[in-house]
């Protein structure tokens, strides 16, 4: 444009001199300023035909002129000239034409915005054309306004799309190519422009074992590392093992003799001994795994909703189905179909007053279904057509109606459109409800449907969900968007497969996770908190995390001295025995509080399944001079001041407690420089403190 | 992910998302499905922000909007009481505020008066929802946890000063009734805690939050850092203290400890403050605070909100005695205002320092909610009154309210929008809503009205779909239409 724009000038300027010459009857220069003119209208021209038709106005049409890149394997369609497409060309056309589209022109010119009463998100739309006419003129690119506009310079005031980035020269290559073609629109269902993971479970054969890496997991991923170029590091040692295998599984630090004895055993299978034991500990495995359990159905003890009865916990339900270990289908028809003790998660929280209709108990219901059971989000498609997937507003709202007495009448960003969607499941495929019976007969019908065999999304969920709590990242991330693509397909169906097959048992599944040798790789560890979530991740073990709050907690509790009295802890809304099962008080099983929160406790208004790793200021100020961890700490420092007068001895008894080892040399001294033969309290009181915010102690590694 | 992000605003928010995001769903700066026309280039005309809150919906006509006074007779009836007090002049001509507030009044010359704020339907009332509303600006529930005003803006700009908290939360406290609801906005939800409050329930004993634990004096907390970073580095797993988890840990432990250790910290301690303007201040609390927000102004503090406390029927939640109340609640208020608006002008603060007092509604004697749309009645008010008890504004009202902003390229003198001066005294013009209030706020700190993060893979925004215009005209740099005296 630029050029065009100046070269305009240039020609009109060299005129005016050419005529001034021409009065002055200066010939010589009037000629040269004439030539000069011509050049310049031919100059001013060219760069106007390529605003209009495109760069490659010129050239588009010789025969030498076929590109070939390498940028997408279906640029080779470009190229294509005067042959007939085939319906599979003519598909891969469409898809590109409408991903250009929706990237840059269905946000105002689409379903929820229509600017210009030009809508450009199907066949009809685009060929109808807005207020302004015909925006697409078939076999004709350069008559078209759609190119017209977005071929303008981005400063242009008609330039296309109005706000953002332009097309790159590519889109609009596709764009054109597509209008030459006559703008064609194959017949039929459109092929989705979103990656959808298949619904149906998939058995993967099991790769034969070369000997070494001998369970399944570990022979998917010795083919995952074959294809990654990456070689089997060895296994971590046992001190490091007990550590990890006892946080996940009961989220405790093992005691210091337990390790010593763990070390010391020569059993060959001791660590498949010890994930065992540890799995049997059921309430141990409830209290820890409660507070994952918590954050992804929002339970808490204490939230907005109690207050006006517009919320019920689950909490009883929960930690009976965790002891229990429930199998997996039982626990979800459980909580769709749900009995009192049950129904909370279903139920919603409803605040006092009017509620936005996407923010209905019913509509809550069917997101949370979606996100947390089904690894799928259906919150755009409760106000408008998503953005980011094929689910429609009619859809979703299908789904919700499952859930209501009633049904709900569709709402478009909160604007009520007078129509009504029938009862649906998302997947239709899994079953059909009957959209005739009451609620309570509907939601068993829909809790049967979900927890078929069939449903392999389900099940793909969950066992991606456990893999991601113990491994630090899940097989697909994010772990609600199970349309992302795996690292590990084979891995991911057959994890899941095998899960159904087992019976639907958690236990059995972290056994299986935790004796792979894939888990006692030595963990690995990221540059920057992006790259565990980048599609192009490579797994190369498990990654390092920081331990929860509750984690963190309970570490202190039992290194140190108990965090909470045991008069926190939300008995009343605990099963009956559980007073003599507990340790201590454990952090899962009181009330949020600053101190959780600081340290990554979600307040569990909406359900949340991952936690920050990182540390932040907040936190740090929490742990440096927050009352309650200080004076935890002072209770450790005169508890130790009175059990431990020899300093030698309490500094080993409180790495071992803390660290699960005995201090090295250069510790040893820097411990005594500050503690001496006899500490007083004040200087344990900050060694302990100092331990405890270590990152030996705060990680699992 | 791959979305087009204009480059201005990808250099501008990758550095915090770079910062924020770890796990699933973190949230991610995007451009995303912007459904926001027009561009927006300025620079900005306020570095910080300290919001005054008036908690528990403070009546307007009681205040800064006040009506035909009909003094209390035993036997009235409620229907002829628009106001329980006198209206006194104030700096601006022509403009009165109710009696009791006459030091606020007598700074008005320096802010600009809003009478016309709208708060929105939500049905039978209740206090913490429309809290919740009016800081977050989206009514819950949500599907994702909204993150408080004060938390985008520690996100958008982070701190002022690297060891003052971006967002320091002054005054409530989380025992009351509600305090569930309450919890709920004062987060930085998807944004994540990084932003959230650094809460000061109590102003007087603010110094405890930033100085090492009690009982521990300099010497021996900087003895214990030190003792941290000795074991640290001789730790023998060596490589699990080179990764970002630790480097987090570390990075943030080194801020707390500059925080505690630094001379901004004395920010804190209010005892430090000469008794001539302490006592000022000092009408307990929420004065205490309004104390503290200069102090912490003056040292590069970024938001600070200062209330008055929400307690369900305490403070301006009158639901009986409100004009006996209110001669209480003035007290609380008028000095320390208008004293905090003349400390940050003497200290030649004020023109970077944008003070916003508001409300989450106001009150009437008779309406409950708005005319036309009456809502649930929550308060027994007798028709005719036979006891002081009953003289008040007891009953919620949505339909007017009034909000002072002071400073940070504010008009000056300013008065926008206008109520009816029989009930119902609604707003009658320039309706202001609260994504308008937010979105000139964000306008006065230069933060773009589209600014949003990408959150469950969908775009969330300042405001609800990035809507509600800044309303220009009641910034110094905005079109002068009216109402300059």
């Amino acid at each position: 444009m630029p050029i065009h724009q100046w070269a305009g000038i240039t020609t009109m300027a060299l005129s005016l001199w050419a005529m001034y010459a021409s009065i002055q009857k200066a010939e010589r220069l009037k000629r040269i300023l004439l030539i000069a003119a011509v050049v310049s209208v031919t100059i001013t021209g060219h760069y106007g035909a390529s605003l209009t038709h495109g760069e490659d106005y010129l050239t588009s049409t010789f025969p030498s002129n076929k590109r070939i890149t390498v940028d997408s394997p279906s640029d080779s369609l470009l190229s294509i000239k005067n042959v007939q497409l085939s319906q599979a060309q003519l598909q891969e056309l469409n898809v590109q034409v409408r991903t250009i589209l929706a990237h840059h022109c269905y946000k105002c010119h689409g379903p929820t915005k229509v600017k210009g009463e030009l809508r450009l998100d199907s066949r009809e739309f685009i060929m109808k054309g807005g207020k302004n006419g015909v925006v697409v003129v078939a076999g004709n690119p350069a008559d078209s306004e759609i190119i017209q506009r977005v071929s303008l310079p981005r400063n242009h005031k008609d330039a296309m799309p109005e706000k953002g980035e332009g097309l790159s020269g590519k889109e609009i290559e596709w764009l054109r190519f597509w209008i030459r073609e006559g703008a064609p629109w194959p017949e039929g269902k459109e092929k989705s422009l979103y990656r959808v993971a298949s619904l149906a479970p998939r058995t993967p054969e099991i790769p034969p074992s070369s000997g070494a890496h001998v369970s399944p997991i570990d022979r998917f991923v010795n083919v995952y590392f074959n294809d990654h170029k990456t070689a089997w590091p060895q296994t971590i040692d046992d001190r490091t093992f007990i550590r990890r295998v006892y946080l996940d599984i009961t989220g405790l630090l093992p005691a210091a003799d337990s390790v010593d004895d763990f070390v010391g055993n020569t059993h060959t299978d001791k660590r498949g001994l010890l994930v065992a034991r540890l799995l049997n500990r059921n309430d141990d495995y409830a209290q820890h795994w409660l507070t994952f359990w918590n954050d992804a159905l929002r339970n808490d003890y204490s939230g907005t909703g109690y207050i006006t009865g517009g919320r019920s916990g689950i909490t009883a339900w929960l930690y009976k189905s965790l002891k229990q270990n429930k199998p997996y289908n039982t626990f979800v028809r459980e909580l769709i179909s749900p009995s009192k003790e049950s129904k909370g998660f279903i139920e919603g929280i409803k605040w006092r007053g009017t509620i936005n209709s996407s923010q209905r108990t019913e509509m809550q219901a069917a997101q949370n279904v979606s996100q947390v059971l089904l690894g799928l989000n259906i919150k755009c498609a409760s106000c408008h057509d998503s953005f980011i997937s094929d689910w429609k507003l009619e859809e979703a709202y299908a789904f919700a109606n499952i859930f209501s007495d009633t049904i709900l009448e569709i709402n478009r960003c909160d604007k009520p459109t007078g129509k009504f969607a029938g009862r649906e499941i998302l997947f239709k495929e899994l079953g059909k409800i009957n959209p005739q019976s009451v609620t309570e007969d509907r939601l068993k019908q829909l809790a049967d449907f979900l927890v078929r065999p069939e449903d392999g999304r389900l099940y793909r969920t969950l066992v991606n969900r456990i893999w991601a709590q113990v491994m630090g990242r899940g097989i697909v991330e994010p772990v609600d968007v199970m349309d992302n693509v795996p690292w590990s397909q084979d891995l991911l169906d057959w994890l899941a497969a095998d899960f159904v097959a087992s019976g639907y048992n958690i236990k059995d599944l972290i056994y299986k996770i935790l004796t792979s040798e894939t888990y006692q790789l030595p963990s690995v560890t990221v540059q920057e908190a992006e790259m565990i979530t980048a599609q192009d991740y490579v797994f190369g073990g498990m990654l390092r995390r920081r331990l929860t709050a509750e984690q963190f907690s309970d570490a202190v509790s039992l290194a140190i001295q108990p965090v909470y009295p045991d008069s926190l802890v939300v008995s009343k809304l605990l099963p009956e025995m559980l007073s003599v099962s507990m340790p201590f008080a454990r952090a899962s099983l009181v009330k949020n509080d600053p101190f959780l929160t600081a340290l990554g406790r979600p307040n569990r208004e909406t359900v949340s399944t991952s936690r920050t790793s990182q540390a932040n200021l907040l936190q740090a100020l929490e742990l440096t001079n927050g009352t309650l961890f200080n004076q935890t700490v002072k209770r450790g420092a005169l508890y130790f001041k009175q059990t431990h007068p020899d300093a030698t001895v309490l500094v080993e008894q409180v790495y071992r407690n803390a660290l699960g080892r005995l201090p090295n040399e250069d510790e040893r001294k820097i411990a005594d420089r500050t503690l001496g033969k006899s500490p007083s309290e004040d200087e344990i009181q900050d060694f302990l403190w100092a331990i405890t915010l270590h990152p030996e102690f705060q990680l699992i590694y | 992910m791959k979305h087009r992000v204009n480059r201005r605003d990808f250099i501008r928010t990758s550095g915090a998302a770079a910062l924020a995001s770890w796990a699933a769903g973190a949230p991610v700066a995007s451009l995303l499905g912007s459904c926001r026309d027009g561009s927006f280039s300025k620079t900005s005309s306020a570095d910080t922000v300290i919001l005054l809150w008036m908690a528990g919906g403070m009546a307007h006509t009681e205040t800064f909007d006040p009506k035909k006074f009909t003094p209390f007779e035993k036997g009235m009836g409620a229907d002829k009481v628009l106001s329980t007090f006198d209206a006194l002049p104030t700096a601006i001509d022509g403009i009165k505020f109710s009696e009791g507030l006459q030091s606020i009044g007598r700074v008005m010359d320096k802010g600009t008066l809003i009478r016309s704020y709208v708060a929105a339907d939500m049905g039978h009332i209740l206090h913490s929802r429309h809290q919740y509303h009016w800081h977050t600006c989206y009514e819950p529930p949500q599907t994702v946890a909204a993150p408080h005003i004060g938390a985008w803006i520690a996100k958008e700009l982070g701190p002022k000063n690297p060891v003052i908290p971006a967002f320091i939360d002054i005054g409530q406290r989380f025992t009351v009734g509600e305090a569930e609801e309450l919890k709920a906005f004062h987060t930085a939800g998807f944004l994540g805690n990084e932003f959230g409050p650094f809460y000061i329930p109590d102003p007087s004993q603010g110094l405890e939050s930033v100085r090492p634990p009690v009982g521990m004096d300099a010497t021996r907390f900087e003895r214990r850092n030190q003792l941290y970073n000795d074991l640290i580095s001789k730790s023998p797993v060596a490589e699990i203290a080179s990764d970002y988890q630790k480097e987090s840990l570390r990075r943030s432990m080194e801020q707390a400890y500059r925080l505690l250790n630094s001379p901004e910290a004395k920010a804190f301690d209010l005892s430090q403050e000469p008794k001539e303007i302490y006592d000022v201040y000092n009408t307990g609390r929420f004065g205490l605070g309004c104390l503290m927000a200069r102090r912490l102004t003056e040292q590069g503090a970024r938001f600070i909100s200062v209330t008055t406390e929400y307690e369900p029927f305490m403070g301006f939640d009158t639901h009986e005695n409100g004009h006996t109340r209110m001669v209480g609640m003035k007290k609380m208020i008028d000095g320390p205002v208008a004293q905090l608006i003349r400390d940050l002008d003497e200290r030649g603060l004020l023109d970077r320092t944008l003070v916003v007092l508001a409300s989450e509604f106001s009150r009437d004697m008779m309406v409950e909610g708005r005319p036309g749309l009456k809502v649930l009645e929550q308060v027994d008010q007798p028709d005719v009154l036979s006891d002081l008890k009953f003289y008040g504004m007891h009953r919620h009202f949505t339909d007017g309210g009034s909000i002072l902003m002071f400073g940070g390229g504010i008009r000056k003198g300013l008065v926008y929008g206008q109520t009816a001066d029989e009930r119902p005294c609604k707003t009658i013009s320039k309706p202001v809503k609260i994504a308008e209030l937010h979105q000139t706020i964000y306008h006065a700190l230069g933060i773009p009205p589209e600014s949003q993060y990408e959150i469950e893979k969908r775009p969330f925004y300042t405001t609800p779909d990035g809507k509600g215009e800044p309303i220009l005209e009641l910034l110094n740099t905005g079109k002068n239409t009216a109402g300059l005296t």
